[in-house]
């Protein structure tokens, strides 16, 4: 495998071409209905992937927000290219050892999927040809360039994209490596070197989504893909993998489809609705119900080969069906799937006779609502069948959650780039360099370095934190007067074991959250076992950390509980005590320690528990 | 500008064609290849820009000391990019059909690849092409009238576009769609209100806030709804259509006399003022809900215009003998004048004696919206005295081409001033509604 990544880490320096903040939003002002075509006009140089988008002809709906404007909108001609973002993908291109150019000029990058309302989506190359070193290997910088980021996706209906505007504009650095990356874990570890070199720059976006990797991987004998928007670093190395076998998967079945001399499907669709009438059940019995038809298209030689050869989720009708998709249909189903969806093995044998088809031979069936709805994802299937015997077809392909990825469109060439005439160049002088170069920042290592000494954590701890990104937050919470291994225990293993098991607890353990937690410690509101607790409630989405605590069971108990639990145990102990005299205090001690679960001081209990012995002669024991 | 010497590489490769394969290599150790495109008209000295094999622009500074290597010259005109040969003239268009005039600007235009730049379309299958979809209704003929960036058009212009339009309607169209830059549009709807008369079908301005080069342009649709209401059976009068608002669903159809660009760069920039629009144009249809000016069977007059009338806007500070000395040529000025129609009154003297020289002097109100109206102050009276004509709602740009129709039709002044304040094209509103300006 041969692997080249894109990091794309979001500034915090205000958008690239406005005055916006660079901020997301939850409150809209107001929302518009647009529409986006690809431009060009002589099909031949409409870009494919543009084309591709274009043609699913999409109605978008854009949410303004507090930090978005005319120019997020496509209202206002963009302002001049930020200066302070130039300047941080300069330090950039000085920290890789890169050459910047001498003037920058902006690009218009065709994007008819709505995420731009422009259409298109501005960025510059500002530097060529440096280098990282990580793990005592050298891997070439290709480029730098300087980006604003797309607008959010935050719903989708039938014809309908939703997006909001927010995030539209905010300036992306982006650093591409060459082709040098050998495995999943190594992109991993490219990937975390070069975030921390970006948040050295202190003038980066935090949290989930301020840093994304696109990742290209090609094979021997297969294509280059590109993984686009991984958001998960943890992931980066499982879609590396994932994506070698899909393609080893493919090549298999293209081979198949060599030896079987399958040429590339013509029969016209069919429609076979009359052949399924009151047996097919699932999406194709569904359409049908509703007054649509469910349409067949043959596959001759295809036959065995949608389904996957290695046992592995990969599989070619997998593609068939992602192609569909991606067309506008919900999927297909096909004949390596019988018998499901009340096609039995006889109404196969039916629509293959149909459709004349042998048993070497595959079909596919879709469901169509509306008479013609699924003419172009029929042809797009056909496509992506036809690709299938001549081997596997570059593309972009979307990350899943669960380390997989799914089609999205055709990898875009050089044809969808054409200059920002709106933005004038600049000039990176000698002067601004120079500046740069006198103000860069610390260097990881030597801040490594300076964090060991200065609080005699280990050097593995912190590398930890910097490739996580929690070095700032360290640094932040101890400047507080919290205790650094408290604080570097906290960001490295409690925090994240949580986040690993509570969906969207990142974004909820923020670093405000953190610094409330350490102080309400501090004062005492719970005991340091109860941090694992207290963070659990929090990224569940406790509304404050006194609820948080409330729920955990943590909350202080009151010194009138106290006593009442240590009398309740005296008096249910009685014949212990008497038996045992002083001896019954340490296992007396243990059960009423267990009984607070951490609520009160260990000396607070003991001195609850002497008491209580004291007053056992004296008082009448509570009842219940 | 730094020219070079010859054995400067500046010197060679500022004259190579567009569209040259070089590779630079630079006395630095730095080689670069791409291919040479048009620098950004804001590009430094000795800057070259070249287009690399990803698409991206790159501008480098080109020193003395580099060497310059040609790989390919550019390739040969005629395939890629060239026009697409003119076949012979196409029949003339069926009656009924919707006449397309275009005035310059790039309603229609491509990307070069090549050179990055953008080339206008302006033949009619290079338009239908660009707008598919656009006669689907019926047939759409193309008329090219001429080639000009709305802010250098002129009076002649807007005489020119009348008799074209004429021509159009006399050549059996139903209706007219000029297609026109948006900076001067409004200038451009008020002439043709009043230079055509007796309209047989709309006339329907129409642009772009958004040129067509980029995806989100408001232009195709723009375009589409202008093409479907100049289909509309009753409609006799010049109107702008643009969107209604910044979705791209809803158009709002303005009367020629009554629109103002009141934004420089939305694309619900045109608004009607002093009274609703028309109507509006959406997915569902037309609908005009105001009261509009219906198709009249005939030949369609056109009216001259006499260019000898100027435009004044009035500012705290104006020198009076510099307006006197604009003034002078002219055979009439429209002053903009603040609030209810004022000027200081230290320029009386001038006005009074342009008025006795037989030229005439009419007030409209800067503020765009509400009457001129002399009565209510002091100054507005004497200029009244000094025989100032007060043009009541008129928009300044609205009067100011009422006054070149005016002028074009009567040489004497009292007759411009009848002209003037009599209704012509649902130029005026009588009653302004509560409900304000948008």
């Amino acid at each position: 495998m041969k692997a080249g990544l894109e990091v794309h880490q979001q500034l915090s320096t205000g958008k690239l071409f406005c005055a916006c903040p660079t901020e997301l939003s939850e409150t809209v002002t107001s929302v518009v209905l647009r529409r986006l075509r690809a431009t060009g006009g002589e099909n031949h140089h409409v870009d494919a992937a543009a084309a591709f988008q274009a043609a699913r002809g999409l109605t978008f709906r854009y949410e303004s927000a507090t930090t978005s404007c005319l120019v997020d909108l496509d209202e206002e001609p963009p302002h001049a290219l930020n200066d302070e973002a130039l300047d941080v993908a300069l330090t950039m291109a000085l920290l890789l050892n890169a050459r910047p150019l001498d003037e920058v000029e902006v690009m218009r990058k065709i994007v008819v999927d709505g995420s731009n309302t422009a259409g298109f989506q501005r960025t510059a190359l500002v530097a060529v040809d440096g280098h990282v070193d990580v793990g005592g290997r050298r891997y070439s910088i290709p480029t730098i360039c300087l980006e604003e980021d797309a607008a959010r996706k935050v719903g989708e209906e039938r014809e309908e994209v939703h997006y909001r505007l927010d995030r539209l504009g905010i300036p992306l650095v982006e650093i591409a490596t060459g082709p040098e990356i050998r495995s999943g874990a190594e992109a991993r570890e490219v990937a975390e070197e070069l975030g921390t070199l970006l948040r050295a720059t202190r003038r980066v976006r935090r949290g989930i989504g301020s840093i994304r990797e696109d990742l290209n991987v090609s094979t021997d004998g297969g294509a280059r893909v590109e993984i686009k928007g991984v958001q998960e670093l943890r992931l980066l190395h499982r879609y590396a993998e994932v994506e070698e076998e899909r393609q080893r998967v493919l090549l298999v079945v293209q081979r198949s489809l060599a030896e079987r001399r399958a040429g590339p499907p013509e029969g016209l669709p069919l429609d076979v609705s009359d052949a399924l009438h009151g047996t097919a059940s699932g999406a194709l019995g569904d359409a049908l119900g509703k007054g649509g038809r469910v349409i067949a298209l043959g596959l001759p030689g295809f036959g065995g080969l949608l389904k996957s050869p290695t046992g592995t989720d990969e599989r070619l009708g997998r593609e068939l069906a992602d192609a569909a998709r991606a067309a506008g249909l919900r999927g297909l189903f096909h004949s390596d799937e019988v018998p499901a969806q009340g096609i039995t093995e006889s109404i196969a044998s039916t629509l293959r006779a149909r459709l004349g088809l042998g048993d070497s031979d595959a079909f596919l069936l879709v469901a169509e609502r509306v008479a013609g709805g699924a003419d172009r994802a029929l042809e797009s299937v056909r496509r992506r069948a036809r690709q299938a015997i001549v081997g596997i077809p570059e593309e972009t392909r979307d990350p899943l959650p669960d380390g997989r990825s799914r089609y999205s469109r055709p990898l875009p060439g050089r044809d969808r780039m054409y200059p920002e005439t709106d933005v004038p160049p600049v000039a990176i002088t000698a002067e601004r360099l120079a500046r740069i170069a006198r103000s860069l920042p610390e260097r990881p290592e030597v801040v490594r370095e300076r964090l060991v000494r200065e609080y005699g954590l280990s050097v593995d701890l912190v590398r930890q934190m910097q490739r996580s990104g929690d070095l700032e937050t360290f640094e932040s919470l101890v400047a507080g007067g919290h205790a650094p291994s408290l604080v570097a225990r906290l960001l490295t293993q409690e925090v994240p074991a949580i986040v690993q098991q509570v969906a969207g607890g990142a974004e909820r353990l923020s670093e405000p959250v953190l610094e409330n937690l350490l102080a309400e410690l501090a004062r005492g509101s719970f005991s340091k076992e109860g941090i694992p607790a207290v963070l659990t409630a929090l990224a569940k989405g406790a509304s404050s950390l006194a609820e948080a605590v409330h729920q955990a069971g943590l909350a202080r108990m009151s010194a009138e509980d106290l006593r009442w639990v240590a009398r309740r145990l005296v008096a249910e102990n009685s014949a212990m005590i008497e038996e045992r005299g002083a001896a019954a205090f340490s296992p007396l001690m243990g059960d009423l320690m267990r009984a607070v679960r951490g609520r009160r001081d260990g000396k607070e209990v003991s001195e609850a528990l002497k008491a209580a012995l004291a007053d056992r002669s004296s008082s009448p024991a509570p009842a219940g | 500008m730094d020219e070079g010497t010859p054995s400067d590489p500046w010197f060679r490769l500022k004259d190579l064609p567009m569209g040259t394969t070089v590779e630079i290599a630079g006395s630095d150790g730095r080689r670069w290849k791409g291919t040479l495109v048009p620098s950004h008209d804001l590009s430094g000295g000795r800057i070259i820009q070249l287009k690399l094999d990803s698409g991206y622009n790159v501008g480098i500074r080109v020193a003395p000391g580099d060497r310059v290597e040609v790989i390919t010259p550019p390739p040969k005109s005629g395939g890629d990019g060239a026009p697409a040969p003119r076949g012979p003239a196409p029949p003339a268009p069926p009656p009924g059909h919707i006449a397309l005039l275009t005035t310059g600007g790039t309603i229609a235009s491509r990307v070069d690849y090549r050179t990055g730049g953008v080339r206008p379309v302006s033949d009619e299958a290079g338009i239908l092409e660009f707008y598919p979809g656009l006669d689907t209704d019926g047939p759409v003929h193309v008329v090219h009238v001429f080639d000009r960036l709305s802010e250098d058009i002129s009076p002649e212009d807007w005489s020119t576009l009348a008799l074209r339009v004429a021509e159009a309607f006399s050549g059996g169209a139903h209706g007219v769609v000029v297609a026109h830059g948006t900076d001067t549009m409004a200038f451009t709807s008020a002439a043709l209100a009043f230079q055509l008369s007796r309209l047989p079908g709309p006339v329907v301005l129409v642009g772009a806030q958004r040129s067509p080069d980029r995806p989100s342009s408001d232009g195709p649709s723009n375009l589409r709804a202008a093409v479907r209401l100049a289909r509309h059976p009753a409609l006799g009068e010049v109107v702008v259509l643009m969107h209604a608002d910044l979705s791209d669903d809803r158009f709002a159809v303005h009367r020629g006399t009554r629109v103002r660009k009141m934004h420089s760069s939305r694309r619900d920039a045109f608004r009607s003022r002093n009274g609703p629009p028309l109507g509006w144009v959406n997915s569902e249809g037309i609908t005009l809900d105001q009261p509009f000016r219906t198709a009249v069977a005939g030949a369609v007059i056109v009216e001259p215009l006499d260019p000898r009338g100027g435009l004044l806007w009035s500012y705290p500070g104006m020198d009076p003998d510099a307006a006197a000395r604009y003034v002078e040529p002219l055979r009439g000025v429209i002053l903009a004048g603040t609030g209810l129609g004022h000027v200081s009154s230290n320029h009386l003297p001038w006005i009074r004696a342009a008025v006795a020289r037989g030229q005439v002097v009419a007030m409209t109100t800067q503020c765009l919206e509400g009457p001129a109206d002399p009565y209510v102050y002091a100054t507005g009276r004497e200029l009244l005295r000094a025989g100032v004509l007060y043009l009541d709602d008129l928009l300044p740009e609205t009067a100011y081409a009422k006054l070149l129709w005016a002028l074009g039709r009567s040489t004497d002044p009292q007759e411009v001033k009848n002209l003037l304040s009599a209704d012509r094209a649902g130029e005026s509103e009588a009653r302004h509604l509560v409900g304000g300006p948008e």
